[in-house]
């Protein structure tokens, strides 16, 4: 045991030497401009998800048509590993004349975030109330008004959750770029402490921290920016719900 | 007191089973004494596994008992492992594992790397084994398009090629054999350092011109195949790099001379075209490691 906490000191002390070490903080590989990397490699995937999934998931479910194949389309996009695209993607990329640094990482990333949006956006959609869109059609509302002013509202909570877990499990896979490049955001950290074994431990720890600092904050920040999001209503609605769970 | 008898009968009906499943993995084999388990291990390259194939499934064949930690990582996640005493057998290259292992100099020759390398690895109970003649050294490559353009030859030739990128490994950017070394020794301001963990990405951003010198393997076939240019390297930065096993002196004093002259026998037909024979085989005909060293042994009769 002694031994065990001898070494476990001098880890802190090593950690806290790596964060206080000035090269740390400047410049391409200091971690401001890491974190910033970070926080774009993962806010382009998710935006360009929600473009791709949310459209066709929205008039699937409002027609309530395609369940199957979609459900079917979708498990097998949740099986692929991000691993496996990367690679795949960087060697396409590379082939064009493309960097290795940023897209074979956004195209991982967008087939990683695409499942969760698409899943949540046709069970929200799909489960709102026939009664309320009799009501709809009752007061003259078109197709479209019906998709726009009731259903998209109404489901927003449920879609605006699919968002939630795509983006972070999206930030928390951003690490995997770094595998490809000197990019990867604050991955890179955990990559090169990785590959200097023993004497990158703290460099590895100090990566790992900083990531699920980052993946708690945007989580945080996200979350306060769905309560602007959804309508009052309905998240009056949803509250009530919360409380009654608990 | 019936419970009692029960669970001892229970105990010895147990360790009956066990001794029968302990006597048939032994049997299996050839007549060897009782003793630990050999735990084979690599770093994580094709030629460094399929090497600890070689000696793990020789051994195996011989009726020792062996396991297999193999595809590891890198010398510095390895050779905390060794230290440790967790790793019995790893195939290992004399500069590197000096140089790399040790933060020692770079040794002249083959003959003086070993016997350097046998003092270091004395202090962690572990023997070095004959070299084999074989050697893998790490070489920068540029394309034939970039040497033309640039009549780069040698590395010190890259101090007029303009602002250039090096990718390698993580871990390259630091060692002294690697990028660190290269930059400081060759004095080669113009030089920056791409991490390209991955080899087959590594070999395509070197083609698509995103990098414009790699880090490879002197017995990868993809040198051949693509037609790189492997730049000559004249400060000695690079040592030789013959395979060298070494493996616990807890497992030599076990089995004695039959099982460090079984693989003394192997390495010796280790040689540096044998590397580049089954380099190809895993890497251009996607053949398993484990399958290479089989066919490997079963054509230089150590295998039937």
């Amino acid at each position: 045991m002694a031994e065990g906490s001898g070494l476990s000191m001098e880890f802190v002390s090593d950690v806290v030497d790596w964060f206080s070490d000035p090269s740390h903080w400047t410049g391409a590989d200091g971690i401001p401009q890491r974190t910033l990397d970070h926080v774009w490699l993962a806010l382009l995937p998710t935006l360009i998800a929600v473009v791709i999934a949310v459209p066709p998931a929205v008039v699937l479910a409002h027609r309530h048509v395609g369940r199957f194949f979609a459900n079917a389309l979708i498990n097998v996009g949740r099986a692929v590993p991000s691993f496996g695209v990367l690679i795949v993607a960087a060697i396409f990329f590379v082939r064009a004349g493309a960097s290795l640094r940023f897209w074979p990482a956004v195209v991982a990333l967008v087939a990683l975030a695409i499942p969760p949006i698409f899943t949540n956006t046709y069970a929200g959609i799909a489960n709102v109330s026939p009664a309320l869109v009799e009501a709809g059609l009752g007061m003259g509302f078109r197709e479209s008004e019906i998709i726009r002013r009731l259903e998209l509202p109404v489901a927003a909570p449920v879609i605006l959750a699919g968002i939630e877990i795509s983006f972070v499990q999206v930030i928390a896979t951003v690490p995997l770029a770094a595998v490809l490049s000197s990019g990867g955001g604050l991955g890179q950290y955990i990559v090169r402490g990785f590959a200097q074994g023993r004497g990158g431990v703290a460099e590895t720890f100090a990566g790992a921290l900083l990531v699920a600092l980052l993946t708690f904050v945007l989580q945080r920040l996200f979350a306060a920016g769905e309560r602007l999001l959804v309508p009052a209503g309905i998240r009056r609605l949803t509250d009530q719900t919360d409380q009654a769970a608990t | 007191m019936f419970r009692n008898h029960a669970f001892g009968a229970a105990l010895l009906v147990g360790a009956l089973i066990l001794a029968a499943c302990g006597g048939g993995d032994e049997g299996s084999g050839g007549d060897v004494a009782d003793g630990p388990t050999i735990t084979v291990s690599s770093f994580n390259f094709p030629e460094s596994t399929f090497l600890a194939e070689i000696y793990a499934q020789a051994l195996e064949n011989a009726g020792y008992p062996v396991e297999r930690n193999l595809n590891l990582g890198s010398r510095e996640l390895i050779f905390p492992e060794i230290e440790a005493g967790n790793i019995d057998l790893l195939p290992e290259y004399v500069g590197s594992s000096l140089q790399v292992g040790f933060g020692a100099d770079a040794p002249v020759s083959t003959e003086e790397g070993v016997s350097a390398l046998s003092e270091e690895f004395a202090a962690f109970d572990m023997v070095v084994l004959d070299a084999a003649p074989g050697e893998d050294k790490n070489v920068f490559v540029v394309t034939q398009a970039f040497a033309d353009e640039t009549g780069v030859e040698t590395v010190a030739d890259l101090a007029g090629a303009g602002d250039i990128v090096l990718g390698g490994p993580p871990e390259c950017e630091e060692r002294a054999t690697c990028y660190a070394g290269v930059v400081s020794v060759y004095g080669l301001s113009n030089l920056a350092f791409e991490s390209i963990q991955e080899g087959s990405a590594r070999i395509a951003a070197l083609e698509s011109g995103e990098i414009d010198v790699s880090l490879l393997f002197s017995t990868q076939p993809v040198i051949v195949e693509r037609g790189f240019v492997a730049l000559e390297e004249t400060e000695g930065l690079i040592a030789p790099e013959n395979i060298v096993p070494v493996i616990s002196q807890e497992v030599v004093d076990a089995y004695g001379d039959d099982l460090t002259s079984l693989l003394n026998e192997i390495s010796a037909e280790i040689t540096t075209e044998v590397l580049l024979d089954l380099n190809g085989r895993v890497e251009l005909d996607a053949q398993d490691p484990d399958e290479v060293a089989t066919a490997w042994l079963t054509e230089n009769g150590f295998l039937e």
